[in-house]
């Protein structure tokens, strides 16, 4: 408890530090913030044009929105991780040289990238009215649930950034490991396929394994299917978001103060 | 609380970090969550030292590179735990240890400025209303707007001072950074020090510049290989530390790496030591023993020592050192380091050490001679104790010069000299020659 109040206490310099990322990231550059969205948008399109030209299996129609709808989250979590990776090494100056709460330095990764998936959104949204318009898609009241899961996933991120980012410090080939993970780990996750389309019960259950599963499966579910996620999935996703919490705030807690020398 | 920081027997080890130990000490760091310190891996920083300071007072801390004082004043600040013993702290602490460390390069000074006030624990509100006493302090206000990434290195610590000055800390740790700005500055950010110290804030110095200890501080701590040899009056520390440090066996073990202490050449003779035996008399003659202040170059001539003795010694080493004027050193030795073996010093005498030729190019030289233990610890030492010219009609440049001599082969002519080429070092004995008779 007392580590989540300590974070609370740092908010205006995670907040601070958050917009100084975004900033610094995107000054100089032209397309700015588009180059976040660049990388969902290239799979995006090459995931369409696999597999509804040169491999058509796809069932799910407009296929487009279904991807789009599971890259997002997708990419936010991979993202947020693979950064967190070097997130206090590249602070190390901050760590050794200043009182600095090192908690605050994954944090504000995780909370920039949510920025970025934040300002995807009404790109979603506008391609789901697109859809809507040419009668291929239909929208429903669930989809005001998607800031609830947001909110949900932003935890589970933050739990898990923490444990990757000190555990980093301390072993440096945790940032290869988390790479070639986050690679496997898009197959992993129902994203380019649907998981009811599964069908081996036993490989369903092994799915939800991955937490990402049920968090990219609800997302499709609130914003694409129109319904409400299913009980099992809405179990798992409070579950590994508080079970990523707990683990984050402990180890992040055993290793800081081995942090400032380990660097 | 009368104290502001206390620390009780406080003890660092640093690991060592190889290649093998990384995994073990995750794992031990998540088990135990400590770090399992094997005694060959670690190596000790600070070593059971205890004081107290108290509210108000202004305590430095002096010692050689690696003594351990930067680490100690990052287990004060909190950025390190110590691994035995206990630090306390009471009140708002402010750590200068590196200006500016928090700056992002690609945003502007403004935005860094309201950064850096949240680092060191204020408010956004509290940074607008110091917001302007800072851009004046750190004079840059033409820049605020700019990049810090376009900032001069001097901008960037006058920016990361002004910042960590105006938190309003009720203790201010200040490491070594007072030597880095102009003149200008600098003598803007020891006001401002003085200043703090006059409103009661708690400081503590660690600095290689001991006069800026004695005239600030109201007790030192002399630490060496991470001990604490001595605490109290910041004079009396600070000459203990110099008499160690001072004699040349120890100064260059202790040389500083480049640009940490820029050597400063003083004009005034500096003379130190525990006077158990004394450097009476230190002059440089002529062969026929009458004391010279300028020489031709080439001159055969020595430097004598008279030596009184007070306390006879068994263990004593007479060393010379010559500096240019600009304060590099030319020449350095002493009898140690000639492997003279000392037997025993009881009466005094005179020490001559005969060069049969002072090969230096034309400038202006001292000379340092000390007496001290093979320890390092001095009985005397005379810094800038002899002051010498040397003179040339060759107008080449260095401080060495080779005896030598051209030779032509082949298709080469010069125009022949007006006068019978006579090497300048020659000529100038014939002159000094002419003059003696």
């Amino acid at each position: 408890m007392d580590e989540l109040k300590n974070l609370y206490r740092y908010r205006q310099l995670i907040a601070a530090l958050t917009a100084r990322d975004l900033k610094a990231r995107y000054r100089g550059s032209i397309l700015g913030f588009f180059w976040s969205l660049a990388n969902p948008l290239l799979l995006l399109g090459i995931y369409t044009l696999a597999f509804t030209k040169f491999f058509p299996s796809t069932v799910v129609r407009p296929y487009p929105l279904f991807l789009f709808t599971g890259i997002l989250p997708w990419t936010f979590f991979a993202a947020a991780v693979l950064e967190s990776t070097s997130s206090i090494s590249t602070n190390a100056a901050l760590i050794k040289k200043v009182m600095f709460p090192a908690e605050a330095l994954p944090l504000v990764v995780v909370f920039s990238h949510l920025v970025h998936f934040a300002l995807a959104i009404p790109i979603l949204l506008l391609a789901l009215g697109i859809y809507v318009f040419l009668g291929q898609a239909t929208i429903s009241a669930t989809i005001l649930l998607v800031p609830v899961l947001m909110l949900f996933q932003t935890v589970f991120v933050a739990g898990i950034c923490m444990v990757i980012s000190s555990a980093a410090v301390l072993l440096r080939d945790l940032r290869d490991i988390v790479a070639n993970l986050m690679t496997l780990g898009f197959f992993l996750t129902p994203i380019i396929y649907l998981i009811d389309r599964i069908d081996s019960r036993l490989w369903r259950a092994l799915l939800r394994l991955n937490p990402m599963t049920p968090f990219v499966v609800a997302y499709q579910d609130v914003i694409f299917f129109g319904h409400l996620p299913g009980a099992a999935d809405t179990f798992l996703i409070v579950a590994y978001s508080l079970v990523a919490l707990g683990a984050g705030l402990l180890v992040f807690d055993r290793l800081r103060d081995t942090l400032a020398e380990a660097i | 609380m009368s104290y502001a920081i206390a620390l009780d027997r406080v003890s660092k080890s640093y690991r060592l970090w190889g290649r093998r130990s990384q995994f073990a000490t995750l794992k031990s760091a998540l088990l135990r969550r400590d770090l399992k310190l094997s005694p060959e891996a670690t190596v000790p920083a600070v070593k059971d030292v205890s004081f107290a300071v108290d509210k108000g007072e202004a305590f430095g801390i002096v010692g050689r590179n690696g003594s351990g004082k930067s680490t100690l004043l990052k287990l004060i600040s909190g950025i390190l735990k110590p691994t035995t013993g206990r630090v306390t702290v009471n009140g708002r602490i402010a750590a200068l240890i590196e200006l500016g460390a928090g700056f992002h390069p690609e945003i502007t000074g403004r935005e860094n400025i309201y950064i850096n006030g949240i680092m060191l624990g204020l408010s956004r509100r509290e940074i607008d209303a110091r917001f302007e006493r800072i851009v004046e302090f750190s004079g840059i206000r033409d820049f605020i707007d700019q990049p810090v990434k376009t900032y001069s290195s001097g901008m960037y610590v006058r920016l990361g001072f002004a910042v960590a000055v105006h938190v309003d800390p009720d203790i201010l740790l200040i490491d070594e950074v007072l030597s880095v700005g102009d003149e200008e500055f600098s003598a803007k950010c020891i006001a401002k020090i003085q200043e703090m110290k006059y409103r009661g804030v708690t400081l503590v110095f660690v600095t290689h510049q001991l006069d800026q200890v004695r005239n600030l501080c109201d007790r030192a701590l002399w630490l060496d290989h991470g001990e604490a040899v001595q605490i109290g009056d910041p004079v009396r520390v600070v000459d203990a530390y110099l008499q160690q440090v001072a004699a040349p066996e120890a100064r260059r073990d202790a040389a500083p790496p480049a640009g940490e202490t820029p050597a400063r050449p003083s004009d005034e003779e500096e003379r130190f030591g525990s006077g158990e035996v004394v450097l009476k008399r230190v002059a440089l003659v002529d062969h026929k023993g009458r004391e010279l202040v300028a020489l031709g170059a080439g001159s055969a001539v020595a430097i004598e020592m008279d030596i009184e003795v007070r306390v006879p010694q068994d263990d004593f080493v007479f060393g010379l050192g010559i500096y240019h004027a600009d304060g590099a050193c030319v020449y350095g030795t002493n009898t140690d380091l000639e492997g003279f073996a000392p037997e025993r010093l009881e009466a005094g005498g005179r020490v001559r050490f005969v060069m049969p030729s002072l090969d230096l190019v034309a400038g202006q030289y001292r000379v340092d001679a000390a007496i001290h233990t093979r320890n390092g610890r001095s009985f005397d030492y005379r810094r800038g104790v002899l002051r010498f010219v040397v003179g040339s009609r060759v107008h080449d440049t260095g401080v060495y010069r080779p005896k030598h001599t051209w030779q032509f082969e082949g298709g080469i002519a010069f125009k022949s000299m007006e006068k019978p080429a006579v090497p300048a070092q020659i000529a100038e004995a014939i002159e000094s020659a002419k003059k003696k008779r």
